[in-house]
């Protein structure tokens, strides 16, 4: 009874052959098939996400090695099995078991914390399962692997301290000057990316008013429609800046396109409430002057950055509390599992004791024809009790020996000494 | 068994709850948390208890009065700590409950006041009213005074990420405001109802208050500021936005410092003649100090602190009064 982990991750294969070595849901489903067929009775689980592929397995019979399973992903993808082998490391037991953890955790991810992980090593469970390739041993590792990454977001501060500049932007700053975003105007000034994944973070914390602005009003609409939000032209920005709660500023252009003066402008226009800047944009969009404007709090793609940067370092900060999480867990997951391989010989040994006892039982009470209900009981109990405290001993030190692994030679001492059948 | 709760138990509780609040902002514990409700919640339970066990009396003298206030920012601070567990209002709210509470012990006088029982419901009235005005004040001056940290803290980007953590600006401005417009009703409330004792007063030929008593300036100077702020902000919008509204909470917080002073002060530098402790006599014509024999009657302030003793069941002592600081 084992559990073997074989992959490569963004630690030391280059993203070139990740990609080669991806799979997507479809090809997932079809390994997953092959591999049934060429290893018979081993459970298996193929996570596949941008940083990583690896193949779980777990069974009582022997597992696939390394080679084996590089082979098999060699041949799924038609590459050189040994372009790939020195990429790939394998882990087995507890080690195969404390990575899982780290990887269902975000421990090991390229961006320490990471939320989506999670949901793809969920994922990659539930299409093995659709596919029959999982069975107890890996049904029980992904079922701690999800409890223990729960663990970990709740008792660190690990996912807490957002680490993307978008997300620092929106989590960190907007959500210090503004209570909820559906009442809100936001602005968006350009159309690029940065602007882009600013609003998916802003839609989902659910800003609803939608204004872009760009010079090429027509990438401006498109960007606009795709968050239900209306464009309006490079000419009217000062005026959509009078109107705006939260302006995310992520033009190319090469120098400020709201100046100090255009600013007194808009404030002379009747602007008087407090008025959030993402200055994202480099060269930056808004001139600098304006954050010392009283209700305007400007943040350039620098302070952001900062941000990010002492936000990564408290994630860092929270990885031993993390990694005792994990150790601990996995200490507490082998030792089920080995109690585990020990249960056939534990109920062997019960059953083979039950039988006698039934059967010196009824030959007593079969003598004793005038004992009454409530001495019969008590006769029964008696033979439960001497029973109990007959196993116990062996029981316990099945228990204890389980600790640190399968105990092979006590359960084959047990078997020989009881005659236990395999 | 609870009625030998002491002033000292709860202070002590609050006092607790501040030092864990504080030290939030210096390591993380998982357990805190739980701790700080759990000494709050049995600060305020005593302190329930203390005001309990002179409930016959409750609001009789300017001593319950302030830890009438303590309680009842202290139920805030519990209600946003529950709510809110991330924030730390406790740093803000715990030293206004603490100063209530000092106040109470080391400044409030704790003799009992009488009153005719045909003043009984508008007493009620004005000190509730006065007393929710007070709480809005405080409430209004923490949330204002974490306006201002918070918008320091947005302003210098290098303290935006200490361990200070606040509600967003929004929240604060709507919290600052709400206090300002529930302070300016109440106080308006108690203004009310102290000039309605007056006149009842006046025509029962009692001593009445007069207008020009430093304490009924001082509130009304208040309430008349509050007033003003809520009539600008309703025409103009602005004016209750952003830091105006907090530079405003710090203004009412200043009014109310200066009001409870004279309360305070009274008999010592400045002349009022608000809520002092009268005769126990009816329709007593005199606002002299009480000779110690006159107010034997009623229980002495160390039987009921600590309990040793049971409030006086003398009808004529047993209402619910405004405190001496207020009109």
């Amino acid at each position: 009874m084992n559990v073997r982990v074989v992959g490569c991750s963004h630690h030391g294969t280059p993203i070139e052959l990740r990609e080669r070595l991806a799979f997507d849901r479809e090809e997932t489903a079809e390994a997953l098939d092959h591999w049934r067929r060429v290893f018979r009775n081993v459970e298996a689980v193929l996570l596949s996400t941008c940083n990583r592929v690896e193949i779980y397995a777990a069974g009582a019979a022997e597992l696939p090695g390394g080679e084996q399973v590089a082979g098999f992903l060699a041949r799924f993808h038609k590459l050189d099995p040994a372009e790939l082998l020195p990429h790939l490391y394998a882990y087995d037991g507890p080690t195969a078991v404390r990575h899982l953890f780290s990887v269902a955790a975000s421990l090991d991810s390229m961006v320490l914390g990471e939320p989506q992980i999670l949901a793809q090593v969920k994922q990659a469970y539930q299409a093995a399962t659709e596919r029959d390739a999982t069975g107890p041993l890996l049904h029980a590792a992904f079922q701690a692997a999800t409890r223990v990454a729960r663990r970990v977001a709740t008792e660190t501060a690990i996912h807490q301290h957002r680490v993307s500049v978008p997300s620092v932007a929106v989590a960190d700053f907007a959500r210090g000057v503004f209570d909820r975003f559906d009442d809100k105007h936001t602005l968006v000034i350009g159309a690029g990316e940065m602007a882009e994944e600013t609003l998916r973070y802003l839609c989902e914390e659910g800003a609803r008013d939608i204004t872009v602005v760009n010079r090429h009003f027509e990438r401006g609409q498109a960007l606009a429609r795709a968050w239900h939000g209306r464009a309006r032209p490079w000419e009217e920005l000062l005026q959509a800046l009078t109107a705006a709660d939260l302006v995310i500023g992520t033009t190319a252009a090469g120098k400020p396109v709201v100046t100090l003066d255009d600013f007194r402008r808009v404030e002379a226009a009747g602007r008087k409430r407090p008025l959030l800047i993402l200055d994202l944009a480099v060269p930056r969009d808004f001139e600098a002057a304006i954050g010392g404007r009283p209700d305007v709090y400007l943040y350039s793609v620098d302070d952001l950055e900062a941000a990010c940067r002492r936000n990564q370092a408290q994630r860092d900060k929270e990885l031993p509390a993390a990694r005792a999480i994990i150790d601990q867990e996995t200490g507490r997951f082998m030792a089920d599992l080995y109690r585990r391989a020990s249960g056939p010989v534990i109920q062997q040994l019960k059953d083979g004791w039950q039988k006698p006892k039934e059967h010196e039982l009824q030959r007593l009470l079969a003598r004793l024809p005038g004992l009454d209900e409530r001495a019969q009981d008590e006769i029964r109990l008696a033979f439960d009790r001497l029973l109990g405290k007959l196993l116990h001993p062996p029981l316990e030190s099945l228990r204890d020996e389980s600790r640190n692994g399968v105990p092979h030679g006590l359960l084959d001492a047990l078997s020989r000494l009881f005659r236990l059948k395999d | 068994m609870l009625s030998g709760v002491h002033i000292i138990c709860f202070a002590a509780s609050y006092s607790i709850v501040l030092v864990l609040e504080i030290s939030r902002l210096v390591f993380r514990s998982g357990v805190r948390g739980a701790v700080m409700l759990a000494f709050a919640g049995a600060g305020w339970i005593a302190h329930t208890a203390f005001l309990y066990y002179r409930a016959s009396s409750l609001l009789s003298s300017s001593q319950d009065w302030y830890l009438l206030a303590a309680w009842v920012l202290v139920l805030i601070y519990l209600y946003l700590t529950w709510f809110h567990p991330k924030q730390h209002f406790g740093v803000f709210l715990l030293p206004l409950v603490l100063g209530l509470v000092a106040t109470a012990r080391w400044f409030a006088n704790p003799q009992p006041l009488a009153r005719e029982p045909v003043s009984q419901a508008w007493g009620i009235v004005h000190a509730v009213s006065i007393l929710l005005a007070t709480v809005s004040v405080l409430v209004g001056f923490a949330a204002g005074i974490m306006y201002l940290s918070q918008v320091r803290r947005l302003k210098g980007r290098r303290t935006l990420l200490a361990p200070l953590r606040l509600p967003s600006l929004e929240w604060l401005e709507r919290a600052s405001g709400r206090a300002v417009v529930v302070s300016t009703l109440m106080m308006g409330v108690g203004l009310v109802s102290g000039i309605l004792l007056n006149v009842i007063n006046y025509r029962r030929h009692d001593p009445v208050l007069p207008w020009n008593d430093p304490l009924v300036l001082a509130t009304l100077g208040m309430f008349a500021w509050l007033l003003a702020a809520v009539v600008v902000g309703a025409i103009y919008r602005p004016a209750r936005r952003g830091r105006k509204v907090a530079y405003l909470t710090v203004a009412s917080f200043v009014f109310l410092v200066i009001a409870l002073g004279i309360a305070l002060g009274m008999g010592l530098f400045l002349r009022t003649q608000h809520g002092r402790p009268r005769t126990a006599g009816p329709r007593a014509t005199s606002f002299a100090a009480p000779h110690p024999s006159s107010l034997s009657c009623f229980h002495p302030p160390a039987a009921r602190i600590g309990g040793q003793g049971r409030p006086l069941d003398d009808s004529s002592s047993a209402f619910i009064l405004p405190p001496s600081s207020w009109p």
